[in-house]
């Protein structure tokens, strides 16, 4: 197998990278791939709280890199999703025990396993953020439609082109409301900025919250909109490039409000 | 929805017209590292200098630097209506 190392980054912390990686790393998976997610972010491990899969860690990423233990020991699988696994980041290491050559040399046996190697980079530009690219064969750039988070991932953008990797956005966060009072760049205006393609565009949800609270992946909550967002996002990057994108756009009827909380809207 | 009307009669900036021309312009004066000041100073030199040639509308005219995120280039793109020659000028540059 040759499979695919995406490296999800922002820049900016917060926008939404690590529910970008556990969403469309479980919709790949649903999707029937093999699929690994990886936490990048050194010290400050998330991945696998947010995936509900912090009680069954007992090797993490540097234990793998640094021979402590093999690949297979600190994969867990993800028993709700078929073939979906996450390798964990140790909590209590920094960001520098990494070496690129080490992650380059986990990079190229994960690709042999898996269809999917998805990176959950660390906020910043610094060595953790080095890490994560260093095997990448692809990246995705999640940005929020505010003033910071665009200007920290056009700097990212810069750094990625100058590695040769060509990256796509999602913009996370949407309020639909507040883009169409014009309190809120729209996606086109953010594409106008930061000129790369677009990969998807994910509605502030709070699904998202409580998806995060009971550890149950966004992308199983069919009423979810970001949810059904990132299930788009994954097919189009699982070959399914003419899937349109969907704005977001405001839900206020009533009749929308209970299709909604049925999981019929799609 | 009649908020944004609103603001569109009422002739009012959106907040979010206004973050649009401000990150534009940031991400120009942060790629090339210069001020606001380095490329008005610069858009007076140049317009001295097509002045002595053309008579242009030093209204209308617009200073800009577009970026080419494919090639990590930044071109200079000065847009000016010219309202005619200044003859004397022309000829004497050709004579030269
Ligand atoms: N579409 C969304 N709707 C509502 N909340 C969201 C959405 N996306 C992310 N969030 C929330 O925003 C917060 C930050 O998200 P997340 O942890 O994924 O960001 P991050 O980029 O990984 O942060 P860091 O840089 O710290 O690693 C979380 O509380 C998450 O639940
Ligand atoms: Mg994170």
């Amino acid at each position: 197998m040759e499979g695919k190392i995406i490296v999800v980054t922002s820049g900016k912390g917060g926008v939404g990278k690590t529910t970008a990686t556990a969403s469309i790393g479980a919709a790949l998976a649903l999707e029937g791939n093999r699929v690994a997610v990886i936490d990048m972010d050194i010290g400050l491990r998330n991945l696998d709280i947010v995936l509900g899969l912090e009680n069954r860690i007992v090797f993490n990423i540097v234990d793998v890199v640094n021979k402590r233990c093999n690949l297979s020991q600190a994969l867990i699988r993800d028993r709700r999703i078929e073939n979906l696994f996450l390798v964990p980041a140790s909590q209590s290491d920094n960001k520098d025990v990494l070496t690129t050559l080490g992650v380059q040399r986990l990079a190229k046996q994960l690709k042999s396993e898996f269809n999917y190697v998805i990176m959950d980079s660390p906020a910043g530009i610094e060595k953790g953020f080095e890490n994560s690219v260093v095997a990448a064969d692809e990246a995705i750039v999640v940005c929020t439609p505010d003033v910071s988070s665009i200007k920290d991932a056009d700097r990212v953008i810069g750094l990625l082109y100058a590695r040769s990797i060509t990256p796509r956005l999602i913009v996370n966060r949407i309020i639909p409301e507040m883009v169409v009072r014009g309190d809120m760049l729209s996606h086109e205006d953010v594409m106008d900025i930061l000129s790369i393609d677009l990969l998807g565009l994910v509605p502030m949800d709070d699904q998202v919250v409580i998806s995060t609270n009971t550890g149950v992946p966004l992308v199983m909550q069919n009423q979810s909109l970001a949810g059904q967002a990132f299930r788009r996002i994954a097919k189009r990057i699982n070959g399914e490039t003419d899937l349109p994108i969907q704005v977001p756009t405001m839900k206020t009827g009533i009749w929308s409000k209970i299709t909604q909380k049925l999981g019929l809207t799609k | 929805m009649l908020n944004g009307f609103m603001k569109k009669f009422s002739g009012k900036k959106s907040s979010k017209e206004t973050a649009k021309k401000r990150l534009q312009f940031a991400l120009v004066y942060d790629k090339l590292e210069i001020n606001e000041m380095t490329l008005e100073s610069l858009q007076k030199d140049i317009i001295e200098v097509i002045s002595k040639y053309f008579e242009i509308d030093t209204k209308s005219l617009q200073l800009e630097v577009q970026r080419e995120r494919d090639h990590e280039l930044s071109a200079l793109v000065f847009n000016t209506p010219i309202l005619c020659v200044k003859k004397n000028k022309a000829y004497n540059a050709q004579k030269i």
